[in-house]
């Protein structure tokens, strides 16, 4: 396991527009923080292609029915095994022809990941999955003619497998899961596909609360939780005690967090609410034990040029940080001292390096000294990715 | 069940007739004081009993003494008993008082009839069904043979003596996960070890059984006994088949590698061929497969390729898969259409069940590197490849898996291969220390050919160890591979001669 844990860097710049955004958030003020959190708002419904939110995000619409990812859904259809065979090899045609033009492109997938994915898809679309080994081999010859049971009917699987490769549809919208840590968790469009770099979070909450029971017992937060990755890692880490409350102003979100609480059975230790950061958790001013978060952190201008299962079908509400990529981290950072109580435990997922020295300068010197041990911590990938302290 | 019940009432039966009239058999060996005919003929009916049987059967036979003699005489009417008798004896109070001296004494009939003696007489062996107790013994003398062969019988013997030396230690406790270790060992051992003797020891008493019959005209009695006999006789065919899989980590789960060898995408057609044939081998012997790592060629097939095969035996009978496997075959990659010549590389890792016998991993000893999607990464990028490679830097040993959907997942099916890589690496280096070490069914080189396929311009398999050969080469790479599995398991535990001796 890799702890690169590295020491807080004073940061340099030189850059004008980095010290300009350094002066200004210099000045804390919570008049500043909601302009500029209203203007991300606004900002990221524009530039977003899919926009699932409707434009007064009360807690009255959150009436959105989550869906059901397909490995989960009866299999009520079926084809034969010869049927089944040639979807496959028109599928692995047509992620070959691939090639590595969409490496090219915009660094998207190239042939052989798509065709682990086929494989993937198959795994979760029919009822025995066992019958992939064996799918376009001369040993499955004499069961052709074989009835196999599929979640899905046989004409969507084409259609499904079309929108991967025409598209570029994200595999785990199409399958409506994506596998994290050790969890399969259900996400659909209007939700941000949680990343592998994002897993380390709960790692250092695992390595906290391990250290200190104190805050194993408190009460944690996961802001903008998206699919409720984090709030169902980490109230897994906390175990049984545990008391967890993810917020997220998407009401798609919000259905989608619940149903993954539901189907870890953590009901019981967390709680989804819906609203802006910590609009709903004013009564809980100074009395959290933990607070996590991973939110928009990609700067405006770089929307247009994200990969094209990202950019084209992941929600812009949960991507575009704004025009530095930070308001929303800001934010957030402004507001930890007060919501925290003393010796409480922040994690915050970052853009990188240039945001997590920023934010680490911050937290440590305009804060009103307020913090201790803030540290920024690299991701697998040896990019610096977290900036986590403690409430002195 | 049923045969258990049925071996009951024989016991009743005799004993019911025993306080009648002593039988003809006991009368015609030498003479002692009856009580002791009394007695030994009461040890041998208790005997009768299966093993399984054996504490109950103790209970019995000491009340069954009180009531019906002079329990006080018991040692010294078992000091004047007569050889054979006093044998037959002490073996019987090994079973209940001391099962470690059993392997001292070999089971036999009353009159001194045993296993040896049967092989030695060469009965012809008939078909099963001609009722003839000769030939049935003979057959079940000569499987017991052959599981003894398998077993190892004279260094099993040797192992169990120092096993038990090891566990009479009075400081053995003090490491008690050495102490664990060393007193499942010798359960297993001993257990192996009771199981063959009690085996032979029921052959023996059929026989005493049936001889009794004949002299007693019991017409129902004998034919009871034959069918014990017969059944026996088949048992100890799947015993020798159990025996053949006797390997200390034999019953475990493994994982099975292939890796083309040189020569382009032909090879790598073949590498995946061979592994398309592990595949549905491990599935019609019903085991669970998972691939973990696959590196698929450039234009077909596969470089290299992990698969998991979850089952009880998995490594057992994989083990015999290990080597080369050499494809002969006009190319269809090949526009000329000419023969070519390819290799695979096969090698098959235990997954070790005993926990306390793995190595124990240094977090700090790995270097653990993950799909790096290049560029920002995080919100930038949302791919599904999540590789992860963990290298154990003191042995330079690497695994890779990329086949899980999650990060995570791939960590811990790379740290389960690499773990079971490094176990056999300790297990290679303790089996040379103790110089037991003769070939490694594991130790994998490419000089190490195992078996041809040719599919043109004649259609064959052959195993170049067993000289074993199908002439239809479809079959086996559809997985039909338990025939070669079997000869080669048996021809390398078979040929060892002089590690058989009782």
């Amino acid at each position: 396991m890799m702890k690169a844990r590295c020491l807080l860097r004073a940061p340099y710049s030189s850059s004008p527009l980095v010290s300009s955004t350094l002066h200004r958030f210099c000045k804390p003020g919570n008049k500043f923080a909601s302009q500029n959190h209203t203007l991300a708002f606004s900002s990221s419904v524009s530039s977003s292609s899919v926009s699932p939110i409707s434009s007064s995000p009360s807690p009255l619409s959150s009436h959105h029915k989550p869906q059901v990812p397909l490995f989960l859904r009866p299999p009520i259809y079926s084809a034969t095994l010869s049927d089944l065979t040639n979807f496959f090899n028109w599928g692995k045609t047509l992620a070959s022809s691939v090639g590595s033009s969409f490496e090219q492109i915009d660094n998207g997938p190239d042939a052989t990941l798509l065709l682990r994915e086929l494989k993937w898809f198959l795994d979760d679309a029919v009822e025995d999955s066992s019958l992939i080994l064996h799918l376009g081999t001369p040993q499955n010859e004499r069961f052709l003619s074989m009835e196999v049971r599929l979640r899905a009917g046989l004409d969507q699987i084409y259609q499904l497998w079309k929108q991967r490769i025409e598209e570029r549809r994200p595999l785990q919208y199409i399958v409506g899961c994506e596998h994290w840590r050790d969890l399969v968790l259900s996400v659909e469009e209007g939700v941000l596909i949680p990343r592998p770099e994002t897993e380390k979070i709960v790692d250092l909450v695992e390595d906290v609360v391990g250290k200190c029971g104190v805050l194993r017992e408190g009460l944690w937060v996961d802001l903008g939780t998206g699919s409720g990755a984090l709030a169902v890692g980490i109230a897994r880490v906390l175990g049984k005690s545990g008391k967890l409350i993810a917020t997220d102003l998407s009401p798609v979100a919000v259905a989608v967090a619940r149903y993954n609480v539901e189907r870890y059975g953590l009901q019981g230790s967390i709680e989804v609410r819906q609203g802006s950061w910590f609009d709903p958790l004013m009564d809980l001013e100074g009395e959290l034990a933990g607070m996590v978060s991973n939110p928009p952190y990609i700067p405006s201008k770089d929307i247009s040029g994200l990969q094209a299962e990202v950019g084209k079908h992941e929600p812009g509400l949960a991507l575009d940080g704004g025009v530095e990529g930070m308001d929303h981290l800001i934010y957030l950072c402004m507001r930890t001292s007060t919501m925290l109580k003393p010796g409480g435990f922040f994690a915050f997922e970052t853009n990188g390096e240039k945001q997590c020295n920023l934010l680490a300068h911050y937290l440590e010197n305009a804060a009103g000294s307020n913090f201790r041990d803030v540290s920024i911590v690299s991701d697998f990938a040896g990019i610096l990715r977290f900036v986590t302290g403690y409430r002195k | 069940m049923v045969h258990f019940l049925a071996r009951r009432s024989t016991l009743r039966y005799l004993i019911l007739r025993q306080t009648s009239k002593l039988s003809a058999s006991m009368s015609t060996s030498q003479s002692g004081p009856q009580t002791t005919n009394i007695f030994t003929s009461q040890l041998r009916q208790l005997r009768n009993l299966s093993s399984n049987d054996s504490v109950l059967a103790s209970g019995n036979v000491i009340s069954h003494l009180i009531f019906s003699g002079n329990p006080t005489n018991l040692p010294k009417s078992a000091k004047v008993l007569p050889g054979y008798n006093q044998r037959s004896l002490i073996s019987c109070g090994v079973r209940l008082f001391s099962s470690q001296a059993a392997a001292a004494t070999e089971p036999s009939t009353s009159d001194g009839l045993t296993v040896e003696g049967i092989l030695a007489n060469n009965w012809t062996i008939l078909d099963e069904s001609e009722n003839d107790w000769k030939s049935h013994a003979s057959a079940i003398a000569q499987s017991i043979h052959l599981i003894k062969k398998r077993l190892q019988w004279k260094k099993l013997m040797v192992r169990l003596d120092l096993l038990s030396a090891e566990l009479n230690k009075p400081n053995l406790w003090d490491d008690p996960v050495h102490a664990g270790k060393i007193s499942r060992k010798h359960g297993s051992l001993m257990g192996k070890m009771k199981e063959v003797m009690a085996f032979e020891q029921e052959l023996c008493e059929h026989i005493d059984m049936l001889k009794l019959a004949r002299e007693e005209n019991d017409s129902e009695l004998e034919s009871e006994t034959m069918k014990a006999l017969l059944r026996m006789r088949r048992d100890s065919k799947e015993k020798e088949l159990e025996a053949m899989l006797s390997g200390e980590h034999d019953s475990s789960s493994c994982f099975i590698e292939v890796q083309a060898g040189a020569g382009g995408t032909e090879s790598m057609d073949w590498a995946s061929m061979v592994m398309q044939m592990y595949k549905s081998w491990a599935q019609r012997r019903g085991y669970r497969v998972s691939v973990v790592d696959e590196m698929p060629g450039d234009i077909a097939g596969i470089k290299r390729a992990t698969i998991k095969v979850d089952g009880e035996y998995a490594f057992g009978y994989a083990k015999a898969e290990v080597g080369v496997h050499r494809l002969v075959r006009i190319s269809p990659f090949d526009s000329a259409k000419r023969r070519h010549t390819s290799f695979a590389a096969v090698a098959v890792i235990p997954i070790l069940k005993d926990v306390s016998s793995r190595v124990q991993i240094k977090e700090s000893d790995l270097r653990i590197e993950r799909f790096r999607a290049g560029g920002a990464g995080g919100q930038h990028v949302n791919t599904t490849e999540s590789a992860v490679r963990i290298m154990h830097i003191p042995t330079g040993i690497t695994a890779t898996c990329q086949n899980e959907r999650s990060q995570h997942q791939n960590k811990a099916s790379a740290m389960a291969v690499l773990q079971s890589r490094v176990d056999q690496l300790e297990m290679a280096r303790q089996a040379q220390m103790n110089a037991q070490h003769t070939e490694s069914l594991t130790e994998i080189s490419w000089g190490n050919q195992i078996r041809t396929y040719v599919l043109h311009p004649y259609r064959m398999v052959k195993d170049l160890r067993t000289n074993y050969e199908v002439s239809d080469p479809d079959a086996v790479l559809d997985g039909d591979l338990d025939g070669f599995i079997l000869s080669f398991l048996s021809a390398s535990l078979d040929k060892d001669e002089d590690q058989y001796a009782i």
